[in-house]
């Protein structure tokens, strides 16, 4: 037996909160995807208007971060383009090299993945800071 | 050109909230999705403890109620009836498990909503019905909003 931090809903209701709180009129509307450590959803949203690939491409985001312990920017930039790999080395149709997953840790626990897209891809790990932030987790 | 109403996130998240506050305290904990009518998520959130398993079938639920347009229960029937399988639509998103509802305005299609994580399919289903009875209950206040002010404006042209 053993015992996990894992995170919860409340938590991931306070980041979609602080996502939308964030947005202004000049984004245009955003998919946000939160998963747990296995990167299974918890939550997902998708804006009116906002195109099915984005949630799909969030999702993606979120999976790659909290399955692989990396936000998706640093996966891309130090472990596929730096090695001269391309996504198919790992095997895993789910993962993606998209800037805009970040990893939500508990201390050094990796306790799930938080995502956004729709925007820039430099705006949506902007705004997937946003919501990590408002996590407010502690170790 | 065409237009096709869709559920929105503001509908989604009402509906969702709506199938929270049915559920008592001790029962298990629940994952429930919203679909638009092309069964794509619009807002989907997991109890703490329910498992991917009932992520998975929550979403399948929805998607089933908007893609086929009936509640996955009565559409398990028909297909009992017709001496169908599922497989027969070669599409591994659809379910017949109890929980699924078409969600519609106006009598056209705006997408689902599953439920599931009870442990009981028809608990599910119960629980799912308050979603759509909550979205029904909006499209009837906003019928209503809409029919008062155009009487009164009738009595006073004449």
């Amino acid at each position: 037996m053993f015992s996990q931090n894992r995170l919860a809903l409340a938590e991931a209701e306070r980041a979609r909160d602080a996502v939308l709180a964030a947005l202004t009129p000049n984004d245009n509307p955003v998919a946000l995807a939160i998963a747990d450590d296995h990167g299974v959803p918890i939550l997902l949203l998708r804006q009116d208007g906002a195109p099915t690939r984005m949630l799909s491409r969030a999702r993606a985001k979120a999976y790659t971060a909290a399955t692989l312990g990396l936000d998706t920017v640093v996966f891309r930039d130090q472990h596929v383009n730096a090695t001269w790999r391309s996504l198919n080395d790992w095997g895993d149709p789910m993962l993606t090299t998209l800037q805009g997953g970040l990893v939500v840790r508990s201390g050094e626990t990796v306790v799930g993945g938080i995502a956004m897209s729709g925007n820039s891809t430099t705006r949506d790990e902007a705004l997937a800071h946003i919501g990590l932030r408002a996590m407010d987790l502690r170790p | 050109m065409i237009s096709q109403l869709s559920v929105d996130l503001h509908d989604a998240r009402l509906a969702v909230d709506a199938v929270l506050d049915a559920a008592r305290s001790s029962e298990k904990p629940l994952a429930i999705s919203v679909v638009d009518p092309g069964g794509n998520v619009v807002y989907q959130l997991r109890q703490d403890g329910a498992s991917s398993v009932d992520v998975r079938h929550a979403e399948r639920k929805a998607y089933t109620g908007a893609y086929i347009g009936r509640d996955t229960s009565m559409w398990r029937l028909q297909i009992l009836h017709d001496g169908r399988t599922v497989a027969d639509w070669a599409n591994p998103n659809l379910t017949t498990l109890h929980g699924g509802w078409t969600l519609r305005r106006d009598g056209a299609v705006i997408g689902g909503l599953g439920v599931s994580g009870s442990g009981d399919e028809d608990r599910d289903e119960q629980l799912a019905l308050k979603g759509a009875e909550a979205l029904a209950g909006l499209a009837v206040a906003a019928w209503r909003a809409q029919r008062n002010p155009v009487r009164i404006r009738d009595r006073s042209a004449r």
